[in-house]
């Protein structure tokens, strides 16, 4: 390591030790602070990206951090700086091997809810139709703040020399505010307007912000409650009834996908450097899961839901219905694959019934027919 | 005419349209994926490898089935099948419907998205609208031939 303080720099000894009005003035930074000069990080094609300066030391996430301050890793330190009180001090708390990936991913994939989606393209809809898009809107308005809520709680409470995964919550937390914004904005900008908020979603809510550890809470945010708003994402296109919710789908799909593609990422980092926290995940997963096929299941949101994939009232039995359960299907044969990524399988533990739903955990175990598709 | 869509230069034409637009894939973002489009016909399938890089298609290769396995996820259908999504994309200048790659690839009956890791099968999700952008070239390169 090259370290400022090299001998055969200037001493700058002339420079004054006071300031014109008589304070004291401190060259220590000029004169050699014990850190690591001259590493010249090259731009990759793009620009200079986190990974591009994540090199020397400046690269390394240490395991325990010694401190406790906002001091930027890698800055020669103070002895006295001052403990600000963080509780996730060990880098299997909080770290995925992709975070610095994915945050610079969420900063170049940024859109507007103001100016991406063609809000004058919105045609007038049959009234049935309105009122199903109004209520998934509602639905959504309100449980997608949870997913920038959560992190709020937690980050202030994250060592700061975790601050990749720091900056990456913080564009979670700005891609949730831009979900909540396009979908109020949808569900105002066609004529209709907020409709029903019952006690079903707050629940899940509730158990997602009230969990006892970061761990669990990204596991009850990420991979199960993004996981399955992710789906319903995808399914947007079928659901959506013009080409101006579609693309709002589409947006908000890829900005979800990237939560829970950290969330899987750090649950794994988790499981393989600290296996006494697969228990704690699985309780957390136990109860969420049942809170979760509680909310699925809600009158308002399977009813909104399988209204749009019929297309309207009048199909909403023999198309709307069946379509909703294979959605149920996907999202939690989707789910229970990334468990097994994870590396948290919970095929033999989970109590969804997989019979019912027609999931083969096979399929989901092996994953493997996907690539032999490719190659067939 | 453009070339028949069974064919490496079909892909190579659709990234250089879409490498030649970059100021029209800046407002979708950097993307960073490896996607590989199979396509069944008599004969022999077709797998072209595409891989994403920033805001450029950096790579058009078609591959054997072992390599085709590296990718983080592939589109598999039928020759018919691809045909009907760029007739789509050709028709109306871009996809409409359920002729969206994302469609397709949810209901999964003409063309699926198959992959054995759950991370690569995520990147079809978090890279979707620079996919359709890419797919949707087919209706540029068509006017331009």
């Amino acid at each position: 390591m090259t370290v400022t303080d090299d001998a055969d720099r200037p001493a700058y000894d002339e420079l004054p030790s006071e300031s014109p009005l008589g304070a004291p003035l401190d060259w220590a930074w000029l004169r050699g602070a014990k850190s690591e000069w001259g590493i010249h990080p090259k731009p990759s094609p793009r620009g200079l990206t986190m990974l591009d300066i994540a090199v020397g030391t400046y690269g390394d996430i240490p395991e325990h951090p010694p401190r406790r301050s906002m001091a930027p890793r890698g800055a020669d330190v103070d002895d006295d700086v001052v403990d600000m009180g963080y509780i996730l001090n060990s880098k299997t708390d909080v770290w995925a091997e992709n975070t610095r990936e994915l945050y610079e991913e969420a900063v170049a994939r940024q859109w507007s809810a103001t100016r991406d989606i063609p809000w004058g393209e919105l045609q007038e809809l049959p009234d049935d139709v309105e009122h199903a898009v109004c209520q998934l809107c509602t639905l959504l308005t309100e449980v997608e703040m949870i997913a920038a809520d959560l992190p709020a709680k937690w980050m202030w409470r994250m060592n700061h020399d975790f601050i990749e995964a720091k900056m990456f919550l913080c564009t979670q937390i700005m891609d949730e505010a831009r979900h909540a914004e396009v979908f109020r904005k949808r569900a105002l900008a066609n004529g209709g307007g907020l409709l029903l908020s019952r006690g079903g979603p707050t629940s899940l809510l509730r158990t997602i912000i009230e969990a006892k550890t970061y761990t669990q809470a990204s596991a009850l945010l990420h991979l199960l409650g993004e996981g399955f708003v992710l789906d319903i994402f995808r399914m947007g296109e079928l659901i959506a009834p013009t080409d101006v919710e579609k693309r709002i789908f589409r947006m908000c799909m890829q900005d979800e996908a990237r939560h829970v593609a950290y969330g899987t990422m750090h649950l794994r980092y988790a499981v393989e450097n600290d296996p006494d926290v697969a228990e704690e995940i699985h309780a957390a997963l136990d109860h969420g899961e049942q809170v979760l096929i509680d909310f699925g299941t809600a009158p308002d949101v399977s009813t909104a839901l399988a209204l749009l994939l019929a297309g309207g009232a009048e199909h909403v039995e023999d198309k709307g219905f069946p379509l909703a359960l294979e959605l149920t299907k996907k999202q939690f044969t989707s789910y229970l694959a990334r468990c097994e990524r994870a590396g948290i399988s919970r095929l033999e533990r989970t109590t969804v019934p997989l019979d019912l739903l027609g999931i083969d955990p096979e399929q989901v175990r092996g994953a493997a027919p996907a690539a032999q598709g490719a190659q067939s | 005419m453009s070339p028949a869509i069974d064919t490496v230069a079909f892909f190579d034409a659709l990234s250089d349209e879409m490498n030649a637009s970059t100021e029209r894939l800046r407002i979708v973002g950097d993307a960073d994926m490896t996607a590989v489009v199979v396509m069944h016909r008599p004969g022999g399938d077709l797998r072209v490898r595409l891989v994403f890089e920033g805001l450029i298609c950096a790579g058009v290769a078609e591959v054997g089935a072992e390599e085709a396995g590296h990718a983080d996820f592939a589109l598999v259908g039928d020759l018919a099948d691809w045909q009907g999504m760029f007739d789509d994309i050709v028709a109306n200048g871009r996809a409409t419907g359920l002729w969206t790659i994302n469609s397709l690839a949810l209901l999964g009956d003409r063309i699926s998205c198959q992959g054995d890791d759950p991370m690569g099968l995520d990147k079809f999700s978090r890279f979707n609208q620079t996919l359709q952008e890419f797919f949707d070239g087919a209706a540029r390169i068509a006017v331009a031939a």
